[in-house]
């Protein structure tokens, strides 16, 4: 039985193709899927996707959305998504230092909710570009 | 003295400067002036548009040249602008397959929670106090009266909120937008933002960020996102279009805050809005087959909306973006098609009053030959 997973964004289909598992990281946590998975629908959090393919895995950053699995087939929709090997790990680290002096600078509630979410998204992506972890 | 005299003239005839000898320069204009008298009523009777030419040669030439010049350029910019529509018509296409699903999953979910009373912070309906306008507007100018329509619609608003005892504040979305409300100190603006060629989700993605936070930390109670709405290639209309509080049932409020739209409509134009850049925007049901009754939800069906909600919003955001860059390159297309056409005409009428006074001059100038050889006889 294989596993079909499609990556959209509102931009472009990121990924669509068949995979052996995918790991990926949810607002209530990590959860692996392997084929034949019972259907369930998922909120997906700004985190890394995990996805093995022929022995090996790959990273995607995620940057919020939805997943839904069924059928072995999972749909995952999100803002945005890029795949590790695609983002640049000095720019990201540079991005995620960015992120970090703004958030010590942001007052009000705004300003934090914004400053909090650039801040996630570059972690993110700088645990997407390192391919250990 | 004579015969060198005429020499001259005949020498002088190619340059027909005004620096030529001041003798015979009185004569040469002696004879433009009843050609103009000739040209100038007969113009009018062939096109009433026509407004009579007058200059002299050199500067008709001059003229006719930068005419032809300007009719490249537009031409040039109407191809370009041709070749964008098309670019941004994939953009749209590519972007269908996510907003499909988005709508299938969103409407399935929807479903599930008919029943339940749910709270969600984008869907929070407050009493309106303050509201955002996103303004979406060009780059760049030459495209008729697209950046003025929006800006009008955008002032219009403004003064409808004014009139209601609200107060507002703008986002600015696109060059021409933001330079317009620079000019305009007294109209508080929250941010400038630029567009850019072709609108990505990062683009709609820092709006959506903007929108959301200014929404949650409640500083404002209602968004509203100005746009151009892309309807064929040759008609287009600013709407204003409601972002948030986005109802739980995806009802579009309108602007006075009624909803109007049943959940279904509002979806449904979600996946037909602009699928293709054709007038297809007819309400299509979409298949709602796929979700199995078994599905479970991993989280509380509340976290899921409160996930797929901003995804609602980006997308939304990014087909204003689209259509609004879409309407863009349609109107630039035609405003340029006309400039050439323009052009063409301009430059019609121009070589026909320049040949006229050629003639008229070398008809002059012969019968001077003429008049002089037979003076030597």
């Amino acid at each position: 039985m294989t596993l079909n997973l499609s990556v959209l964004t509102p931009n472009r289909i990121v990924w669509d193709s068949e995979v052996e598992e995918i790991v990926l990281s949810t607002n209530s946590g990590q959860i692996g899927i392997l084929p034949n998975h019972a259907p369930i629908a998922t909120a997906v959090d700004i985190g890394i996707l995990r996805i093995r393919l022929n022995d090996q895995w790959l990273t995607m950053a995620l940057m919020g959305g939805f997943a839904r699995i069924g059928n072995n087939e999972i749909t995952v929709l999100v803002n945005d998504a890029e795949k590790g090997s695609d983002i640049n790990p000095q720019e990201a680290q540079q991005t995620l230092e960015i992120a970090e002096a703004n958030v010590k600078k942001a007052e009000g509630r705004r300003q934090k909710i914004e400053a909090n979410l650039a801040l996630r998204r570059a972690r993110t992506r700088v645990e997407a570009s390192n391919p250990i972890s | 003295m004579s015969c060198s005299n005429l020499t001259m003239l005949v020498s002088s005839k190619p340059s027909l400067s005004e620096s030529s000898a001041l003798s015979f320069r009185s004569a040469v204009s002696s004879f433009q002036l009843p050609n103009h008298n000739l040209s100038g009523p007969s113009n009018p009777s062939r096109s009433s548009s026509v407004i009579p030419v007058r200059c002299g040669l050199r500067d008709l030439r001059d003229r006719i040249d930068s005419v032809k010049n300007t009719q490249k350029i537009t031409e040039a910019m109407k191809l370009v602008a041709a070749a964008k529509v098309r670019r941004a018509q994939e953009a749209v296409v590519g972007a269908r397959p996510f907003s499909e699903t988005l709508v299938e999953v969103l409407y399935n979910i929807n479903e599930q929670l008919q029943t339940d009373d749910i709270d969600v912070p984008l869907t929070k309906v407050r009493p309106v106090k303050k509201v955002a306008l996103v303004v979406v507007t060009g780059d760049r100018g030459l495209c008729g009266g697209f950046n003025n329509y929006i800006i009008k619609k955008a002032e219009a608003r403004i003064r409808d909120l004014k009139a209601l005892g609200l107060d507002y504040t703008i986002i600015s979305v696109g060059k021409k937008g933001n330079s317009y409300f620079l000019r305009r100190p007294y109209i508080p603006v929250d941010k400038f933002l630029e567009g850019s060629n072709l609108p990505t989700a990062k683009d709609a993605q820092a709006i959506a960020d903007d929108v959301f936070s200014f929404f949650v930390s409640e500083e404002v109670d209602k968004v509203e996102l100005l746009y151009t709405k892309f309807v064929s290639l040759v008609k287009s209309e600013p709407v204003i279009h409601t972002l948030l509080p986005l109802s739980p049932k995806g009802e579009i409020c309108d602007i006075n805050g009624n909803c109007v739209d049943a959940a279904e409509d509002e979806f449904f134009r979600l996946t037909t809005k602009e699928g293709k850049l054709t007038v297809e925007r007819d309400v299509m049901r979409t298949k709602t087959t796929d979700f199995s009754a078994i599905l479970q939800f991993e989280q509380d069906p509340v976290q899921i909306l409160d996930a797929l909600l901003p995804l609602y919003l980006n997308s939304q955001i990014l087909r204003a973006l689209q259509e609004s860059l879409a309407s863009e390159l349609a109107s630039r297309m035609s405003a340029m098609s006309s400039a050439t056409d323009n052009a063409s005409e301009l430059k019609k009428n121009l070589s026909r009053v320049y040949n006229r006074q050629r003639q008229a001059k070398i008809t002059g100038e012969i019968l001077e030959i003429v008049a002089g050889a037979d003076a030597l006889v």
